[in-house]
């Protein structure tokens, strides 16, 4: 199973661009189409979608999101075990394991490199054993000053 | 349906550029596998009899595991298959890091390459079809640069493997290597690569693996988690040193419980056992003919587990492995980390050359990683030649003025520096002992120690013969990695398979009863290679079964991942199938099983007059044929019989 796109597709080619498995194609303005055997069902597509035009593999139509409402991968450092599992589950290749924690403790950890590549699929929960990985909304902090500016520029990428 | 498995292979037809995909049916993974069983099972009718194993007709293999990517642990091994240049038998090498995944999420479980490209070419495979791509510029490179340049080239996300110059020079104990410094080494299959000019695979698919139930895979793994996760603290590395003395001192054994060594792989690492192996008499020393006596704990204090890891600055875990037994180490001079040198790297190179000198072995390990030469075979080499040396048989003629005096650190840098461009002398040893011997001739044969032309491992039959036994019988000769009588107390097979003899932990015995060919001795060795070959199919590691089969569940995780519902029995049935099948290339290839045996010297004939192991001789050709018996070969020849053949769905032609 895969997601499809059907006939609202105004052809703008958000989904394109954000497409880790570069299976979706079409020419600008027309009906875009996913080649099911590429397709890995992360649902990107669906939460840039504009006009309402992805249905996931069980066929409903998805809902456009804000980017900055995606979720994003949040790490429990007690559970985890650096297997790494979750490293390379993920299609955009966003995260990475860090250097040691300390001298005790030698065991680099996962941690969300690239933020912005994220594409909020959330296979790294899926595929964490021990549930150390737990996909969420990144809140919004209470010092006004540091989140202001961040907030900016995570909708205008979003935008 | 999902079942863990991709469905799919990939040949690549390196003399023509052609790709072609194949759909290899549900049945075949119920009868072999994936992993080795279905290397096994293509490769034994499509690699003709009498192939020239460096030739074009050879297939290499690179093959993942069937629970690779389920969510189960210890699963990031893949494995890669053929004819052996070294052996000319049934070659595989497995190894870690994360290019196990790697082959299932560009859609396959296996890749297979046939015939040779007259260029020098690399694999790549990302979104779209499989491409040969040149790789002219990466010839000559070492196994680490030219990973470097092809991650910079195709980013973060692609997995590599890759052969050093060794394997491009056809050195017959070269290896494949990927993660910069992790390398399937054994059987000398980075030869055959050399050979096909496939200098590389580049791995960038993004396919997902789905298990049939993913939840009950996962609270399996959540359970062995929380034992892998079990560590007291062990003290000072000393501790193991000096139970290495008390078990050489003791007349009595005792079994073991993988626990134990669980947390000596957390704490060091696989060179937690540095001291205490030659101390027990578990690692050969002085080109297997010295002892304790000559290895004493002044001496491999040069390779003291604690020494190791204060330079460890990171730990390595390989791809879904929860315990972490390896690490990255930095240190000065020409390379500025390596991968923390493994047990079996630092006693070829130290103990077994006498060598004491701690930097030549972080350098020589990182060397021969970039190199992509087989740590193992390069010191038993070079410590055969040292012998030679010894015996007047190697002249300073000869070795082109490199004085190979026993333990000579700076002498083996620049030997096997030799080695690896093929120079002088280099140029015989680069193929291993048993082939240096052929050539140089006058004697030097009897100071060799191999089977079937591959050199054993650091672990001593004449201390535990069961790796004497697995040494000569294997399929694979000289494979330290299948079992022994201690990797039978570990495994703890006889809780979940019936009919196997029981060896509580801490059970006490008497040492003499090791070396007695009892029926027991025999069930248990058929054991360790079954369950092996299921844990090769399934891409397991064989540090994590030894925790044992309650605490690893790996028939467990197989049927969760697959939905089938075999029971243990079952699955040993498909290792015998693959043992069976893997012995019947060879027959097919013309190895006399016998010829495999391992040499005089490491089996006690003539006995060691002192140590660790003195007076003990392994009795070979009776626990020979008792593991044949077992399996149902002959037992006299090692050849499996027709009747075992048609019982296990094998045509034997």
């Amino acid at each position: 199973m895969s997601y499809t796109i059907i006939e609202t597709c105004t052809g703008c080619g958000a989904c394109v661009r954000i497409c880790p498995a570069r299976a979706i194609t079409g020419k600008k303005k027309d009906v875009h189409k996913i080649d099911g055997d590429l397709c890995i069902e992360c649902g990107a597509c669906g939460r840039v979608c504009p006009s309402a035009a992805v249905k996931d593999q069980f066929g409903h139509v998805c809902v456009m999101v804000k980017r900055s409402q995606w979720k994003r991968p949040a790490f429990a450092g007690d559970l985890c075990m650096s297997c790494s599992m979750c490293i390379d589950a993920c299609p955009v290749h966003c995260l990475d394991l860090s250097e040691a924690k300390g001298p005790k403790d030698l065991h680099g950890y996962p941690y969300l490199k690239e933020e912005k590549a994220c594409i909020g699929c959330g296979f790294c929960e899926a595929e964490c054993p021990v549930g150390a990985v737990t996909m969420v909304v990144p809140v919004q902090q209470e010092t006004p000053k540091k989140t202001k500016p961040a907030a900016k520029t995570a909708s205008r990428a979003a935008s | 349906m999902n079942r863990g498995y991709m469905g799919k292979v990939l040949i690549v037809d390196l003399s023509k550029g052609e790709f072609r995909e194949e759909t290899i049916p549900d049945e075949v993974y119920e009868k072999y596998l994936s992993g080795i069983g279905l290397a096994a099972y293509l490769l034994y009718d499509r690699i003709p009899r009498e192939a020239d194993p460096l030739g074009p007709e050879n297939i290499l293999g690179f093959v993942s595991g069937l629970l690779t990517g389920t969510g189960s642990l210890f699963s990031g091994r893949w494995m890669v298959a053929g004819k052996s240049p070294l052996t000319g038998t049934w070659g595989d090498a497995n190894c870690g890091g994360s290019f196990s995944p790697a082959i299932k999420r560009c859609g396959y479980d296996g890749i297979f390459f046939t015939g040779m490209s007259e260029t020098p070419v690399y694999l790549y495979i990302g979104d779209r079809k499989p491409q040969l791509r040149d790789a002219s510029h990466l010839w000559g490179k070492d196994a680490i640069e030219t990973e470097e340049m092809l991650q910079d080239q195709h980013g973060p996300g692609a997995r590599i493997a890759v052969i050093g110059p060794a394997g491009e020079r056809l050195s017959l104990i070269s290896g494949i290597c990927n993660d910069k410094g992790r390398i399937a080494a054994r059987s000398g299959l980075g030869a055959v690569m050399g050979s096909k000019r496939l200098k590389a695979l580049v791995l960038d698919g993004k396919k997902r693996i789905v298990p049939y139930d993913r939840k009950t895979v996962h609270k399996l793994s959540r359970t062995c988690n929380k034992w892998v996760q079990f560590q007291p603290p062990l003290g000072p590395s000393i501790g193991t040193a000096l139970i290495g003395a008390l078990l050489r001192i003791l007349p009595t054994a005792m079994a073991m419980d993988g626990m134990v060594y669980k947390m000596i792989l957390r704490q060091w690492g696989t060179g937690g056992m540095n001291q205490m192996s030659p101390e027990w008499g578990d690692s050969p020393v002085k080109n297997w003919k010295g002892s304790s006596v000559d290895w004493p704990l002044k001496k491999s204090k040069s390779a003291d587990p604690d020494l190791v890891k204060k330079s460890e600055y990171v730990k390595y875990h390989c791809y879904s492995c929860p315990l972490g037994c390896g690490g990255k180490c930095s240190m000065t001079g020409k390379y500025s980390e390596t991968h923390k040198p493994e047990y079996e790297s630092v006693l070829a190179l130290g103990g077994l050359c006498m060598n004491e000198d701690t930097d030549s072995l972080f350098y020589l390990n990182e060397l021969l990683n970039r190199a992509g030469m087989d740590t193992i075979s390069a010191g038993a080499t070079v410590a055969w030649a040292m012998e030679c040396f010894e015996q007047g048989i190697l002249t300073l003629d000869d070795t082109d003025g490199l004085d190979l005096g026993w333990g000579n650190a700076s002498a083996m840098v620049a030997l096997i520096h030799k080695m690896i461009d093929r120079e002088g002398i280099g140029d015989i040893l680069a193929d291993g002992s048993r082939a240096a011997a052929e050539k140089i001739g006058r004697g030097s044969e009897k100071y060799t120690v191999h089977a079937g032309g591959q050199e054993p491992a650091m672990h001593d039959g004449r201390q535990d013969p069961g790796f004497a036994v697995h040494y000569s019988v294997e399929p694979t000769p000289g494979r330290h990695t299948i079992g022994a009588q201690l990797y039978y107390e570990m495994f703890q097979l006889w809780k979940r398979v019936r009919g196997l003899p029981k060896k509580l932990p801490f059970q006490i015995y008497h040492k003499n009863s090791k070396y007695r060919a009892t029926e027991n001795h025999a069930l248990e060795t058929a054991a360790c290679s079954k369950y092996m070959n299921v844990v090769n199919g399934a891409g397991l590691c064989m540090f994590g079964t030894f925790l044992g089969i309650k605490r690893t569940p790996t028939f467990d995780w197989l049927n969760a991942a697959t939905g089938w519902n075999k029971t243990p029995e079952e699955y040993m049935e498909i290792g015998m199938r693959i043992q069976t099948l893997k012995q019947a290339f060879n027959i097919r290839h013309g190895i006399d099983p016998r010829a495999n045996r391992l040499s005089d010297r490491a089996l006690g004939i003539p006995p060691q007059p002192q140590g660790a192991n003195k007076g003990r001789t392994v009795p070979i050709e009776k626990m020979m044929a008792d593991y044949w018996s077992q399996f149902g070969w002959d037992p006299s020849t090692g050849a499996p019989t027709g009747e075992t053949l048609a019982r296990l769905g094998l045509s034997g032609e």
